[in-house]
Formats: C-alpha cells, sequence, structure tokens
C-alpha cells in the first residue's frame, strides 16, 4: 500500500497541478466609487456607482460604435451601451452586494445610468436603490465579481461618501489584499461549489457603515 | 488489504476511493505549499487566512501586470515603431504566465494524455497545436466580426458565449466518449483480476493481432507489458468500434492502440478542437483595441506570441502528467493484477475528470471560466 500510496501521490500532485483549481484572472479592470444614498429620516436608500473601466476593455466596449466625431463619444451615442451594460449588470447582481445588520438587502434595477468617455476610458454611472430602504447599525457592502473577469478597486482618493447621513455614522473601507476583507482560502470547495464558487471573494471591497 | 476483499468491485470501488483521498490530501498539501511561497507578495499584515498570495496569487499578479502593460505598448508602438518589440515580448510572457495559472484547458489536455496513455512527445504536439487553433480562433472572430464587419463589443462577446458554449458541450461530450472506453477497460480490469477461466480465454486470441501493432509502434507501453493489459487492449478496441459507427461527434477519439499508428492526429484532433476552440477573452480584447488603434497586425502577432507563451507551459504541465503516469506505470508493473487494474482505474479517473470538467464548465460550476458580457 506505500507503494502505492506513492505513486498515486505522485500523480495526483500532477493532477492537481493542471486540474485543482480552475481559478480565472481578470479581463476587465474597474476603478470604482460609490456614494451610499440616505434619506431625511436618516435610512439608506441606494448605492450609486461610478465604475470608470481600463482602457484596453473600454476600446473594445465602443468598437463599432457610431459616432459624429471620431475618437469621441457622446453621452447620447454611448447611450444604448449604457442600456445594455445595466441590464447585463442584473445576471451578476451589480457585483454589489449588501447585508444590513446581518441580513441581505436586494436591489431594484438600475436607474439614471449613462455612459461616459473620456481619455479613451468609458465611466458607467447608475443609481441601485434598495428594494427596501433600510435603517440598519451595521451596513456593510461588497463590490466585487465573484468569478473575478473582473478585478474591482475603489478609487484613490474619495472612494466611497455617504450623501445625507446622520451625524455620528463612521465609514470603514476594507481594501482587496489587506487582510481584513472577507477571505477565503483557496481551496477546491471555492471553486467547484457552483454557488460558492466566490473565488473572487478574495478581492471584494468592503465598505462597512456604522450608524449609532 | 486487497487479500480481504473478494469482489472485484468493491476492490476497484477501494481503488477510486484510496484515489479520491490520496487526491484531496496532496491537494491540501499543495495549497499548503502554495500558501508558503516565496514568491508570495510580501503582506505588511499578516493575515491569518492566506489570501491570494503564494504562487497562484503570484501568477496572478504577474499576469495581469504584463496584461495592463499590453494597451500602453500598444499605444507607444502607433507612434514607435520598437514598441512592437516590448509588445512581442510582454505577449510572450504574459502567455506563460496565463496558462500556469488554472485553468481548464490545461486540465483536459493533461486528463486526455494519461486516460490515453499518451506520449509526452504527442503531448506536447497537441498543446502547441491547440494553443496556435485558440490564436487563429481569437484572430479569425475579430478579424470577421470587428474588423470586416465593424459589429460591436455586444455581438462580439455574444459570438464568444456561443464558442465558449460548444467547446464545454465539445469537452462533455469527449469526455463522455473517454469515460466509455476507459469505464470498460476497467471493468474488464476488474474482472481480470478474478480468474475466471471462460473470460479470460476468448479475448486472448482477439488480442494477438493487436499485440504486435501495440508493441511495434509504441514502446512506451512496453512499461505494462503483462497479460492483463493487453487483455484490456483488446476490449478498449472492442468498445471504440461500438462507438465509432453512431457518434459522428465524437467519433475521431483515440485509442490508446490507435494513437501509435499513422493516422494517429485525426484523434488528436479531437482534443486540438476540444481545447483550442475556445478563445482566450484576453487575446480578443487585445485584438479589438489592437484594431482601434490601427494596428491590427501588432495584435496578430502579439496573439501567436501569447499562443506560444501559452503552449510552452501546457507543454510543460503534459510532460509532468505523462510523466507521473509512466512512474506510476513503472512501480504498479511489478505488481500482479492490482497493478494494472490501479492503472486502468487511474485512466478511467482521468477520464471522468475530463467529463466532469465539461458537465461543470457547461452548467456554471466552474463560474470562474464564464465570459462576461455587458
Amino acid at each position: 500500500m506505500s507503494m502505492r500510496a506513492l505513486f498515486g501521490l505522485l500523480l495526483a500532485a500532477a493532477m492537481t497541478l493542471v486540474a485543482g483549481a480552475a481559478s480565472a484572472h481578470p479581463h476587465v479592470w474597474i476603478t470604482a466609487t460609490s456614494e451610499l444614498l440616505y434619506a431625511a429620516d436618516g435610512s439608506i436608500t441606494g448605492v450609486r456607482h461610478a465604475w470608470t473601466f481600463d482602457d484596453m476593455f473600454s476600446a473594445y466596449a465602443v468598437q463599432g460604435l457610431e459616432s459624429k466625431t471620431k475618437g469621441t463619444y457622446t453621452r447620447e451615442e454611448l447611450g444604448p451601451l449604457a442600456q445594455t451594460n445595466v441590464e447585463s449588470l442584473k445576471e451578476y447582481a451589480y457585483f454589489t452586494f449588501a447585508r444590513a445588520d446581518g441580513k441581505k438587502e436586494r436591489f431594484q434595477e438600475p436607474v439614471d445610468y449613462f455612459l461616459d468617455y473620456k481619455d479613451t476610458v468609458l465611466t458607467l454611472h447608475f443609481t441601485l436603490p434598495l428594494k427596501n430602504p433600510v435603517k440598519p447599525k451595521q451596513l456593510v457592502l461588497e463590490v466585487f465579481d465573484r468569478s473575478y473577469f473582473i478585478d474591482f478597486q475603489m478609487a484613490k482618493d474619495n472612494p466611497v461618501k455617504l450623501v445625507g447621513a446622520p451625524a455620528g455614522c463612521q465609514m470603514k473601507l476594507d481594501r482587496p489584499g489587506d487582510g481584513s476583507a472577507t477571505a477565503q482560502k483557496l481551496n477546491e470547495q471555492t471553486f467547484l461549489n457552483g454557488e460558492n464558487s466566490n473565488f473572487g471573494m478574495m478581492f471584494a471591497n468592503k465598505i462597512t457603515v456604522d450608524c449609532p | 488489504m486487497i487479500g480481504r476483499l473478494q469482489s472485484p468491485l468493491a476492490r476497484g470501488l477501494l481503488a477510486c476511493a484510496a484515489l479520491v483521498a490520496v487526491l484531496a490530501v496532496a491537494d491540501a498539501a499543495l495549497h499548503d505549499l502554495f500558501a508558503q511561497n516565496p514568491f508570495g507578495a510580501p503582506k505588511a499584515t499578516q493575515a491569518p487566512e492566506p489570501e491570494a498570495s503564494g504562487l497562484i496569487g503570484w501568477l496572478l499578479a504577474k499576469q495581469s501586470e504584463f496584461y495592463r502593460q499590453m494597451s500602453s505598448t500598444i499605444r507607444a508602438a502607433k507612434s514607435d515603431g520598437s514598441a512592437v518589440w516590448t509588445l512581442l515580448f510582454i505577449s510572450f510572457a504574459y502567455g506563460i504566465f496565463h496558462a500556469a495559472g488554472p485553468g481548464h484547458g490545461k486540465a483536459v489536455i493533461a486528463s486526455y494524455l494519461v486516460a490515453n496513455r499518451e506520449t509526452a512527445r504527442r503531448g506536447i504536439a497537441l498543446s502547441f497545436a491547440s494553443a496556435l487553433m485558440q490564436s487563429l480562433v481569437a484572430i479569425l472572430i475579430v478579424g470577421i466580426s470587428a474588423w470586416v464587419l465593424n459589429a460591436t463589443a455586444k455581438t462580439m462577446c455574444k459570438a464568444e458565449g456561443v464558442i465558449e458554449i460548444a467547446s464545454y458541450a465539445l469537452i462533455a461530450l469527449f469526455g463522455l466518449r473517454l469515460v466509455w472506453v476507459k469505464g470498460r477497460t476497467f471493468i474488464r480490469a476488474l474482472q481480470a483480476t478474478q480468474p475466471v477461466p471462460a473470460m479470460a480465454g476468448v479475448p486472448h486470441d482477439h488480442d494477438h493481432g493487436h499485440h504486435h501493432h501495440h508493441d511495434a509502434h509504441d514502446h512506451h507501453h512496453h512499461d505494462h507489458g503483462r497479460a492483463h493489459d493487453h487483455h484490456a487492449h483488446a476490449h478498449d478496441h472492442h468498445g471504440h468500434d461500438h462507438v465509432h459507427d453512431e457518434h459522428c461527434g465524437h467519433s475521431h477519439g483515440p485509442t490508446p492502440s490507435e494513437l501509435a499508428g499513422p493516422g494517429g492526429w485525426r484523434r488528436g484532433f479531437a482534443a486540438i478542437l476540444t481545447v483550442g476552440i475556445r478563445p482566450c477573452s484576453g487575446a480578443i480584447l487585445v485584438l479589438v483595441f489592437a484594431l482601434a488603434q490601427g494596428l491590427f497586425w501588432a495584435g496578430i502577432a502579439a496573439t501567436f506570441l501569447m499562443g506560444l507563451g501559452t503552449a510552452i507551459t501546457v507543454a510543460a504541465i503534459a510532460v509532468v502528467a505523462v510523466s507521473a503516469k509512466d512512474i506510476a506505470a513503472r512501480l504498479s508493473a511489478g505488481r500482479d493484477g492490482g497493478g494494472a487494474l490501479f492503472m486502468r482505474g487511474i485512466e478511467f479517473g482521468a477520464a471522468a475528470l475530463v467529463l466532469l470538467f465539461g458537465v461543470g464548465l457547461l452548467f456554471g460550476y466552474i463560474a470562474a471560466e464564464r465570459t462576461t458580457c455587458f
């Protein structure tokens, strides 16, 4: 048995190397800023995102689009693309996951969306209204792509804004890779469990807002 | 251990279970190894859980780095021709790192090689051919849709999605076929470990012509030079005949005995097609970007270099897989019955892995490998 175990191990090592973790790697990079929108009564009504794509993907996204002036695209010319974007994002839950005092909250379809084209890159603006406005002690908002096809990074300057938040609310941003975001160990379960294939979790941006 | 078990089925199941257990153990060990890899990005705060550090994290970081340099280099190439050389180098490096990170292409090729008792040489050839095909498919997609038809990204991405699903279906079919052939062989091997004269007699005659063919062309298989093995071969061949006529879609999948002979490429083609038909999203993005910059040819060159880099890594992995299999075969050759049975079990397991990958990819269980269109 020991002999057998030995060569089994050898083979297994080789197989794991090739077949083990079916992890993806990003092809699209997004630099994000997010605003948390508060109503007058202090409840959170939604999130407004501005996502700036990398220039490679931006060039890909505008491929084939008509524009009056070559190399520039107006907000109107980009209208149909913006609509496609937000419609497709639904399948991915807008890469935005909210929990109010630990309870999952859902978003409605995006509103007020448009695309800007500036310095050869596209920025997608859109607002995600919460299905039910909430007034939690703690709100956790995570932005990430679980398949890690898209790499999300919160902007360096002013990544998160609280718009109209009650006084005393504290915001904390955990960027991916600093060890404090929800980390998961790389293992088979991470990749092969369907619902749980949360590889991208490790690259999540976690916004925590604590209110008194 | 074997002696205690009476039923060959139980023994087979045990062999399978042992394989799975060993896989799990080795996997954990390997991940520990990755986690402690000195190449891992240095961290200011020591995280209790390893994140995307270690080897995989490093690979991810490297390929992202190279990939992100591509756009600026293509831009630079517009005014400075020498930047093209940089682009080619970056593409090549990206290809190498890209393939070193885990992905289904390598897994399918390696599993296929193990299941089919392929030689390392053929593994290398398969790796290069499938990478070349991947490059060509990407160039064709962008060339036709973006360059000729001026289609939008939406259309292109949809086309990509369709090809992707088709390729995953192909993998599943390919896996199904391998499982069918290897499963039969495995069951025969199970039966062969129990001396049943009536069973052993018939296939032995059947075996002889085949035997010569086998030995003359493929010395590599000499390692398994045991009666049981040839016995299995005969049935393998038999199984293939059954499948051959009814399913044109995957009728070209090789059986070990045929691989060595002329025309082996036709069957290798199934593997190449299965893996190579799905283009890399990265290559498509680079091509469209290059097209937008008016440097489509630079994008094409970059795509081929990426393919070359990918091929080198996949070939290396293929050689490792085949070598491990060879070592296992050599070790098990000295054992009676059980050794051959074990090898058939491994081949069957590898075949099942291909099927598992195909089904997993097809139904989105491996979410990491879906093109995101938006």
